[in-house]
C-alpha cells in the first residue's frame, strides 16, 4: 500500500497510524502463540522467561519438557516427574481416534443435508437449515449439560460411542455450511446434461457433483476434525476416565499444576494448526480454480 | 453334551472377560497426591499391575451416574468428607466389613485407631489435609505472624493476602481470628449473627486479597511476592519446602483440617480385588508409607508411631513430622471441618461468598 | 409413432404420452422426495441426539416431581394442617411412613432438594432416616428425640414451597428471587444476591468484547480487503492461525503473557514504564476474561466484515471522491454503510458466542471474571442443583435463540461463511 506522492503530511501521519494499528491487531492475534514456542524450551519449572533465557544462556534451555511430554520419564528430573506420564501420548491418540471417526460421520451426514437443502424444491428449507446449524450457536455448556443427562439415561455416557456421536453433532454444521457454499456456485444444468448423456443419477453424482463439492467437504471435514480434536466441554461432562483426551489432559494440567510440559504440548499443537491452515489454503485455491474463479 | 459345551464356552468367555477387566480402577485427584498413593499403595501391593489410577475433579456426579445406570466402571474413589457421608447415606458406596481391616500393632481395631469419629461403614481411612496460612521467610521484618488473627491483620503484617474462591475453611478461620473458641466455631456459624461476624472479619482483608482457585497458585503468589501471606493446602507448602527447598514458613494456628477417605463404589466390578487393595492401603504401614512422599497426615494414630520411630522419614532424608497437619501439638489448635454443617449451609454460604467476592 | 402432435388447444404431451404438466409435477415430486430423503437422516440424528437432550434438560428447570413422589403422605398431612398450631402426631406419622417406604437414594435426593427450600433439611432428614428403623409410636416423641429441630415449625412451613409438582422456584432463584413459605415471590437477602450481578456481568463482558472486536477488526478487515491478494492471503494466516489453534493452548499462551510475572508486565517493567510494585493485574480477573475472549473471538468479527468488504467495488469510493467528497467523507458516507451487513453479522456472532462462554472465564476469570456459563457448570457438577442449572440454561438459551433468529432474519443463516 504505497502512498501516492500527492498525499498531504496529515494524510501520511494518519496512514502510518493506521498501519501501526493494524500491525498491533495482527500482533495481538499471533504474539501469544509465538511466545509459547521459546518458553517451551526453558530448563526451569516456571512459566516465565528467566533472565538467563533472555541472555541466551544455553543452560537455560533444554528439551526436558518434551521428554516429559513424550513419556520419556527416566530422563526427567524430580520436579517434572509428577507431570511425566504417558497420558499426553495416549490422550493425543484418543483425541485423534474420536476426531477421525466423528469427522467421517459428520462429513457424510452433513453432505447429505447440504445436498438436500440445496435442492430448490426442499420444503421448510430455512427452518431446517437453522436447525442444522444450531449446534454451533447453542453454548457448549448447555449442549453438554443436556447430553450428560440424556446420555446417562440411554447408557451412552462414559462410552466412546457417546463421545463420537456428540462430536458428530458438533462437526455436522461446519460441513453443512461449507458444502452448501460450494453448491451455491454449482450449475444444475451440468447434472441435466449428464442425465441427457445417459448417466445414472449415482454415476452423475460421483462424476459431476462430487468433484465440485469435494473442496467444501474437505474444508468442512477439517473444521469438524479440529473441533473434535480440541473439544473440552463435552468431554468433561460426558466422558469417563477411559475417555481421557488430549484437551482433558491439558485441562487438568492447567488446573492443577501448570508446568512447561503444557507449553511443549502447546508448541506442537501450534505447529499442527499451521499445517492444517496450509492444507486449507491449498484446498481453497483448488476449489476456486475448479469453479473457474481466478484470483485477481 | 450341548449344554456342557455351552457352559464351557460361557465359562471361558467369562474367564477371558474377567481376566481383561481384573484391573481395579482407583479414582483420585491426580498430581503429587496420586503419585504418593501409587508409590505407597500400588508399588507395595502384591500385584501392582492390577491397579489402575484415574484422575477426577471431585464430586459425586459421576459415581451417581454410574450407580444409577448400572454401568459401574470405578471401583475405589478418593472422596472428601461430605461426599463420604452423602454417598454412603444415598447407597452409592458399599458398606464394608470393618473386621476385615488390619488392627494396629497393639491390637486396637482400625476404627478405634482413626483419629476422628468414623462417620459410617463405607469409609476407609486415607489422610488429613488442611487449609493453612504461610509466608516466605524474610517477608516481615521484626515480629513474625504466629496466629490466625495475624493473617487477618493487615495493619500489623502489611501486604496482600491470597485466599481461595470458595468459602470453606475461610468462615471458620475468620471466626477463630475474631476470638471464637475452637469448640464453639460451628455453634457460632449456625447463627446468622455468626456468619455476619465472619464476613465482617473477611471484609478486613478483602481489599488486600488476591483470589486463587488452583492449588499451585498460592505458592506462585507467595514465591513471586505478589502476596505477603496466603492460605494453601498444607501438602503443597510441604512439597515445596521438602522437595524444592523453598523457604516457606507455615503458621500452624487455626488451620482447618479436612478428612480424605477411600470408598468402594456400589456394585464395583472388581469387588473382591478392590477390597483386598483397600485392606492393603489402610494398614498403618501403608499409611505411614504414604507420608514418605507427601506431607498429608495419616488418619491412623498408629501410623504416626511408625513415622516417629523412623525419622527422618521423608524419602529424600528430611524430617517430615514438622509438616504433618495432624500432629498432636498442632491438632489442639485446629478446627476439624464439619461436613454436616457444610452439607446444610454450604449452598447458601457459597452464594453469599460469591456475592461478597464479586462486589 | 404414438406421440400425438401438440395442438394449440390440447395439453402439451411428453414423449411418453403423459401430459407435460403432470410429468413436470411428477418430476418435481420426485425431486422433493429425494431432497427430503437426503435431509432426513442427518435431521433425525440431530433431533434425537441434540434437540431432545436439550429439551429434556430444560424440563428439569420446573420439575419438582421427585419430592412429591417420595413424601406423598407428608404433603397430604401438611395440607390438612392449619399452619399455626404445633405439628401433630399425624404429621409425624406421615413423615415416618414416607421415610420408611422410600429408598436411600430417594431420601438422599429429596433431602438435597428440601435443603434448597430451607437450609438444615438435609441433615435433619439424614439423621432421622438413619434412626427410622428403630422408631416406634408415638412418632412425634420419637422424632423429637432423634432430632430436636423437628419442633421448629419453619421446617414444616417450608414444605409449602415444594408441594406442587411443577415449580417456578428455580427460575426465581436464577434472578435472585425466591418463594416465602406462603409461595409469595420475594427478593433473597441482600448479601446473597449473586445471579443478577452475574447476568449483568455476562452481558457487560459480551458487549465489551463485541465492541472491542469491532474496533480491532474493522481497520484490519479493510486492510485485508484492499491489499493485493497475495499479501492479503499471507496476513489472513495471522487471522486464521489463532482460529485453528487449540483453545486451551491460546489460554495458556495468554497466561504467560498477562500474569503478574508475565511477558507483558516484564517488558513494561524492563522498559521503565511500570515500577516493579505496580505490575498490572491483567489475569485471573475481569480484565483477563475480556482480553482473552477478545482475542479468541476476533476472527469471528474479521471474517464476516472482510467478506462483505471484498464485494464492495473500489470504484464507488473513487466516484465519490471525483464528485468532490474528501476521502474521509467518502469513506463514512459511501463505504461504511455498505459494510453494515458484515458488521451486523460479526457483532451478533461474537455476542452469541461470548454470552455462553465457559472455559475461558473458568480458567482466567479469577474472582470477578466469571460468567453465567460458569455458574451453570458449577450447579451441574458441584452443588448438583440441576434444577437451577437448567433454569439458568433455559434463560441463556432463550436469549441466544432470539439473537439467532434476528441474525437469520437480517443476514440469513445460509450466508454464514467459514474460513
Amino acid at each position: 500500500m504505497a502512498l501516492p506522492i500527492y498525499t498531504t503530511p496529515g494524510q501520511r501521519v494518519w496512514h502510518y497510524c493506521y498501519m501501526a494499528f493494524c500491525v498491533f491487531v495482527l500482533f495481538f492475534l499471533v504474539a501469544p502463540l509465538v511466545a509459547v514456542i521459546p518458553l517451551s524450551f526453558t530448563s526451569s519449572p516456571f512459566l516465565n522467561f528467566t533472565p538467563e533465557m533472555l541472555a541466551l544462556d544455553p543452560d537455560a534451555f533444554s528439551i526436558r519438557w518434551y521428554k516429559s511430554l513424550f513419556g520419556m520419564c527416566a530422563d526427567v528430573e524430580d520436579v517434572a516427574s509428577t507431570m511425566c506420564h504417558n497420558k499426553w501420548m495416549t490422550g493425543a491418540g484418543r483425541s485423534l481416534y474420536y476426531a477421525v471417526i466423528s469427522t467421517v460421520l459428520a462429513t457424510f451426514l452433513g453432505t447429505l443435508a447440504a445436498l438436500g437443502l440445496s435442492n430448490e424444491h426442499m420444503p421448510a428449507k430455512r427452518a431446517i437449515m437453522a436447525l442444522m446449524i444450531s449446534p454451533l450457536i447453542v453454548p457448549l455448556i448447555i449442549t453438554a449439560a443436556g447430553m450428560a443427562f440424556f446420555f446417562a439415561k440411554i447408557n451412552l455416557s462414559n462410552t466412546d460411542a457417546g463421545i463420537i456421536l456428540a462430536y458428530t453433532i458438533l462437526g455436522m454444521p461446519f460441513v453443512v455450511i461449507t458444502v452448501t457454499s460450494t453448491l451455491v456456485g454449482f450449475d444444475r444444468s451440468l447434472m441435466r446434461a449428464g442425465a441427457n448423456l445417459g448417466g445414472t443419477p449415482t454415476y452423475n453424482f460421483f462424476k459431476i457433483q462430487m468433484p465440485l463439492i469435494a473442496p467444501g467437504m474437505i474444508s468442512g471435514a477439517l473444521f469438524a476434525f479440529i473441533t473434535a480434536f480440541d473439544e473440552i466441554v463435552i468431554i468433561l461432562f460426558i466422558g469417563g476416565p477411559q475417555q481421557h483426551t488430549l484437551p482433558r489432559q491439558m485441562w487438568s494440567g492447567i488446573r492443577q499444576e501448570i508446568s512447561p510440559t503444557i507449553l511443549a504440548a502447546a508448541t506442537i499443537l501450534v505447529l499442527f494448526s499451521v499445517l492444517l491452515l496450509t492444507t486449507l489454503e491449498l484446498l481453497r485455491r483448488r476449489s476456486e480454480r475448479l469453479r473457474g474463479i481466478t484470483p485477481h | 453334551m450341548k449344554i456342557t459345551l455351552k457352559q464351557t464356552l460361557l465359562a471361558s468367555v467369562v474367564a477371558v472377560t474377567t481376566a481383561a477387566q481384573a484391573e481395579v480402577n482407583v479414582v483420585s485427584w491426580g498430581g503429587a497426591y496420586t503419585a504418593s498413593q501409587q508409590k505407597a499403595y500400588q508399588e507395595t501391593y502384591k500385584d501392582p499391575d492390577s491397579i489402575n489410577f484415574i484422575n477426577y475433579n471431585g464430586g459425586l456426579g459421576e459415581v451417581r451416574t454410574q450407580v444409577e445406570s448400572g454401568n459401574v466402571t470405578w471401583d475405589i474413589v478418593d472422596v472428601l468428607p461430605s461426599e463420604a457421608r452423602v454417598g454412603c447415606d444415598e447407597g452409592l458406596f458399599e458398606e464394608l466389613d470393618r473386621s476385615a481391616f488390619k488392627p494396629a500393632a497393639d491390637g486396637t481395631s482400625m476404627d478405634d485407631d482413626i483419629m476422628v469419629e468414623v462417620p459410617n461403614d463405607c469409609v476407609v481411612p486415607q489422610i488429613f489435609w488442611s487449609y493453612v496460612p504461610f509466608y516466605q521467610e524474610g517477608t516481615f521484618s521484626g515480629a513474625q505472624p504466629t496466629t490466625i488473627a495475624d493473617f487477618f491483620n493487615v495493619k500489623k503484617f502489611p501486604g496482600k493476602r491470597g485466599i481461595h474462591t470458595w468459602p470453606n475453611a475461610l468462615i471458620e478461620m475468620a471466626l477463630l481470628a475474631d476470638g471464637v473458641a475452637i469448640k464453639d466455631v460451628y455453634k457460632v456459624m449456625s447463627t446468622d449473627a455468626g456468619i455476619d461476624r465472619a464476613f465482617e472479619m473477611l471484609d478486613k482483608i478483602k481489599d488486600h486479597s488476591v483470589f486463587w482457585s488452583s492449588g499451585a497458585k498460592p505458592l506462585e503468589l507467595v514465591q513471586s511476592g505478589e502476596v505477603a501471606m496466603s492460605l494453601a493446602y498444607n501438602g503443597r507448602i510441604g512439597a515445596a519446602v521438602l522437595s524444592e527447598g523453598a523457604k516457606f514458613v507455615t503458621v500452624w494456628d487455626g488451620q482447618v483440617l479436612e478428612e480424605e477417605w477411600l470408598v468402594m463404589v456400589k456394585g464395583a466390578p472388581n469387588r473382591d480385588e478392590a477390597m483386598d487393595f483397600l485392606i492393603h492401603a489402610s494398614t498403618p504401614e501403608s499409611q505411614a508409607g504414604q507420608a514418605k512422599f507427601i506431607n498429608y497426615g495419616p488418619m491412623r494414630a498408629s501410623a504416626f508411631e511408625i513415622m516417629k520411630a523412623g525419622e527422618p522419614w521423608f524419602h529424600n532424608g528430611k524430617n517430615i513430622m514438622e509438616h504433618m497437619p495432624n500432629r498432636p501439638e498442632v491438632m489442639a489448635r485446629s478446627v476439624i471441618a464439619n461436613p454436616d454443617w457444610w452439607a446444610d449451609y454450604g449452598d447458601s454460604i457459597s452464594e453469599r461468598y460469591t456475592a461478597w467476592m464479586g462486589q | 409413432m404414438s406421440t400425438a402432435p401438440a395442438t394449440v388447444d390440447g395439453p402439451l404431451i411428453t414423449a411418453d404420452g403423459i401430459p407435460l404438466k403432470e410429468s413436470l409435477q411428477k418430476s418435481l415430486r420426485r425431486s422433493k422426495i429425494r431432497a427430503v430423503l437426503l435431509v432426513a437422516p442427518p435431521l433425525l440424528f440431530l433431533i434425537f441426539l441434540f434437540i431432545i437432550p436439550i429439551g429434556n434438560m430444560l424440563t428439569r428447570s420446573v420439575d419438582d416431581k421427585l419430592i412429591n413422589e417420595v413424601f406423598p403422605n407428608t404433603f397430604e398431612a401438611f395440607e390438612a394442617w392449619d399452619k399455626v398450631s404445633e405439628p401433630s402426631e399425624e404429621m409425624f406419622a406421615a413423615v415416618y411412613q414416607d421415610l420408611k417406604a422410600a429408598s436411600k437414594t430417594e431420601i438422599g435426593k429429596s433431602s438435597v432438594r428440601m435443603n434448597y427450600a430451607k437450609p438444615g433439611w438435609r441433615s435433619l432428614i439424614k439423621v432421622t432416616a438413619r434412626k427410622i428403623k428403630k422408631m416406634e409410636p408415638p412418632y412425634k416423641e420419637a422424632f423429637l428425640k432423634a432430632e430436636g429441630r423437628w419442633a421448629d415449625t419453619e421446617f414444616w412451613l417450608s414444605l409449602g414451597i415444594m408441594k406442587d409438582k411443577r415449580t417456578m422456584g428455580y427460575y426465581l432463584n436464577a434472578v435472585d428471587r425466591t418463594y416465602d413459605f406462603d409461595k409469595n415471590v420475594i427478593h433473597v437477602d441482600e448479601n446473597r444476591k449473586v445471579y443478577n450481578l452475574l447476568w449483568w456481568r455476562t452481558i457487560q463482558v459480551s458487549i465489551i468484547v463485541t465492541l472491542a472486536c469491532l474496533l480491532l477488526a474493522y481497520p484490519v478487515s479493510y486492510l485485508l480487503a484492499t491489499l493485493p491478494m497475495r499479501i492479503a492471503n499471507l496476513l489472513m494466516i495471522c487471522v486464521l492461525m489463532p482460529f485453528w489453534t487449540s483453545l486451551l493452548v491460546r489460554i495458556v499462551a495468554w497466561m504467560i503473557m498477562l500474569q503478574q510475572n508475565g511477558v507483558v508486565n516484564d517488558t513494561l517493567v524492563a522498559a521503565g514504564i511500570l515500577s516493579d510494585e505496580n505490575r498490572l493485574a491483567m489475569m485471573y480477573n475481569f480484565n483477563g476474561t475480556v482480553i482473552v475472549m477478545t482475542q479468541i473471538l476476533l476472527p469471528f468479527m474479521i471474517l464476516p466484515i472482510f467478506s462483505v468488504m471484498k464485494t464492495i467495488p473500489p470504484s464507488y469510493m473513487k466516484a465519490a471522491q471525483n464528485l468532490g467528497a474528501t476521502p474521509t467523507l467518502a469513506f463514512i458516507r459511501v463505504y461504511m454503510p455498505q459494510t453494515i451487513p458484515g458488521i451486523g453479522a460479526g457483532c451478533i456472532l461474537v455476542f452469541i458466542v461470548a454470552i455462553g462462554y465457559y472455559i475461558t472465564p473458568e480458567l482466567v476469570g479469577g474472582k470477578d471474571g466469571r460468567l453465567i456459563g460458569n455458574m451453570v457448570a458449577y450447579h451441574m457438577q458441584r452443588s448438583l442443583n440441576w434444577g437451577l442449572a437448567a433454569a439458568m440454561g433455559t434463560i441463556l438459551l432463550i436469549v441466544i435463540l432470539v439473537l439467532y433468529w434476528i441474525y437469520d432474519k437480517i443476514i440469513g443463516i445460509d450466508n454464514m461463511k467459514m474460513g
